[in-house]
């Protein structure tokens, strides 16, 4: 396979990705991730001067915690991302690659404070860039690790759910 | 009791009395929070920021304190100082940064001086005037630079090093003295070495400050948390004592956390704070709207910087030992970050919870009555985790400074207590 065609299968799998984050299908989202996952949510504050981790976790991690979403009271007001891919990366021997991608996600309010008046309401909640890692298995691209660099930092209700 | 129609939900349900519940308007009357921020936040005592923000000499930070901007600054000496952050000749912000160091030149300006960029003018470190552009040509002998130094303010270093500052020029007490006690608790793990914020975010919501801190201080609402009732809700969590203390400060005692109970969670023992019990929790609310919780290997910090009625900045911070070796703070973060941080299991759920309970409080909502009736006692007679003895105890303080009675904000303070005497 060329390396163009392995770098189209890491485009696709980021935007699989995206929209399985987007519908909460976290399953899903999983099962495009390698045993091996490693899943952060970082951000540089200039208040603090220090690069922080606000969450992280290896697959087994992101597992429990989606399947304990249930038990937890949430804002269920749906997220949705828009990513581009910038850049892909494939290694020589076609068995690791990398991406980088910029996204921008919107929270559509639902019941989050008052539905009322507000459910329906979009507006930017994050912003960032993903930092992916893949492995190439026969030619499919898994992620082993996704780092969810934040340039927001003002986070008022923040979220239960993987970014 | 059926459902009920308005002369009944109106009325002071069962036998409360007045002090077991507030009146919504504190929640949302303009006036009372005009008067919260002249009569209690420009004149207490309020943790800025942490003094490892300002790691070497020449290194600041800014912010606002009862709507004033300030700046905080280390000098050469190392001592930390505070200034308001106004330029003495136009008013302009002089730093508009949130941290950095004046240790190099700005634009404008000289290295090791605050810069005002506008029109130059220049302080140092202790805030005297060091330079007035065309002095001389446009001022003659009319103002010097002897003349135009920056407003200085009131600051404390203390317990584990915040930096403390107030706008009170004749406050009566030291931060000690005002704390009144409040920090015996946890003084000495604070204070056994030096400390580091690792974590930093705000939130700006829609909500008056004083149901944030009442979240804080009310532990009933460990219901709202499945966190808080597979790891805690034992006996020794029930025994929890609610502490009073001057000024409207309370604490909340401590108990074992089984963190082990919550999948996927691992105990605190490894990094237990210095002089703390493995996987304790020890809890300060201190008024009017700052607090301190420190659960085994992490300290918490929340700041409320009051918006309006309904808006409120809560800066948090989280803490480890200076010492920390990369992999210990990361373990640190971690513990701290699964239950606090911005993609926590507890913080959003107490964010949720307050911004809903303020949407039923906007400024045109009936008033009505918030309870805080709850009197839970332990054996000695002494309030419990879930008593609202915290609240109450707030409230009566917050009713001091205000002169105004919280169940009824219409009347003052001695109106409200003769009602309840009544
Ligand atoms: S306003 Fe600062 S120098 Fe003029
Ligand atoms: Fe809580």
């Amino acid at each position: 396979m060329s390396d163009n065609n392995i770098a189209e299968r890491v485009r696709g799998t980021i935007y699989q990705a995206s929209l399985c984050l987007d519908e909460a299908r976290w399953e899903d989202w999983l099962g495009l991730c390698h045993d091996e996952f490693y899943y952060a949510i970082r951000a540089f504050s200039p208040e603090i001067n220090v690069d922080m981790t606000y969450l992280d976790g290896k697959r087994a991690d992101m597992v429990t915690l989606t399947e304990m979403l249930p038990k937890h009271n949430s804002d269920h007001s749906p997220l949705a991302r828009h990513t581009v891919v910038y850049t892909v990366d494939v290694d020589e021997a076609q068995q690791t690659a990398s991406a980088v991608s910029s996204f921008t996600v919107m929270k559509t309010e639902l019941d989050g404070i008052n539905s009322h008046l507000l459910a329906g309401e979009s507006n930017v909640f994050l912003v960032g860039k993903y930092r992916d890692q893949f492995r190439i298995e026969s030619g499919t691209p898994l992620f082993s690790e996704r780092i969810v660099q934040l340039d927001t930092r003002r986070l008022d209700k923040g979220s239960h759910w993987p970014i | 009791m059926p459902a009920r129609n308005a002369k009944q939900w109106e009325k002071v349900p069962g036998k409360l009395s007045s002090g077991e519940y507030v009146d919504s308007r504190i929640y949302s009357d303009r006036d009372i929070f005009e008067e919260e921020i002249t009569k209690i936040f420009s004149k207490v005592w309020m943790p800025v920021c942490h003094e490892s923000e300002l790691p070497d000499p020449y290194s600041f930070r800014t912010m606002t304190v009862a709507r004033e901007p300030v700046l905080v600054v280390r000098g050469a000496d190392n001592q930390i100082r505070a200034f308001l952050n106004v330029c003495p000749h136009r008013g302009n912000m002089l730093e508009n940064r949130p941290s950095g160091s004046f240790e190099e030149a700005s634009p404008s300006g000289a290295p090791k001086h605050i810069t005002c960029m506008f029109h130059a003018w220049q302080f140092d470190m202790k805030g005297n005037c060091a330079h007035i552009s065309r002095a001389t040509e446009g001022y003659q002998d009319r103002l010097e630079c002897k003349d135009v130094g920056l407003r200085r303010l009131r600051c404390e270093v203390k317990y584990g090093g915040f930096v403390w500052v107030t706008l009170n020029d004749g406050i009566g007490q030291t931060v000690e003295e005002w704390a009144g006690g409040a920090f015996d608790c946890m003084q000495k793990s604070l204070d056994a070495e030096p400390l580091e914020v690792f974590h930093y975010h705000k939130a700006i919501i829609p909500c008056n400050y004083k149901l944030w801190h009442d979240t804080n201080s009310e532990f009933y609402h460990d219901y709202l948390h499945y966190h808080n009732r597979v790891t805690g809700f034992n006996d020794s969590y029930f025994a929890r004592k609610n502490i009073g203390f001057d000024n409207g400060h309370v604490n909340v005692g401590s108990f074992e956390v089984q963190y082990d109970e919550y999948e996927g969670f691992e105990s605190r023992e490894e990094l237990s704070f210095p002089h703390l019990p493995t996987n304790h929790w020890e809890m300060i609310d201190f008024f009017p709207g700052v607090n301190f919780n420190l659960r085994g290997s992490a300290l918490r910090c929340d700041i409320m910087t009051p918006l309006g009625p309904d808006k409120v900045m809560i800066e948090f911070r989280g803490l480890g030992l200076k010492r920390d070796t990369p992999e210990e703070r990361l373990t640190r973060q971690r513990h701290h970050n699964s239950i606090w941080g911005p993609f926590g299991r507890n913080l959003h759920e107490d964010l949720l919870a307050v911004t809903t309970q303020q949407a039923t409080m906007s400024e045109w909502a009936d008033k009505r009555r918030i309870l805080h009736g709850r009197h839970e006692l332990d054996a000695d007679g002494d309030p419990t985790i879930h008593d609202e003895e915290g609240m109450r105890h707030f409230y009566d303080a917050w009713g001091q400074w205000m002169d105004r009675w919280p169940g009824d904000p219409d009347l003052s303070y001695e109106e409200g207590q003769k009602r309840k005497a009544a």
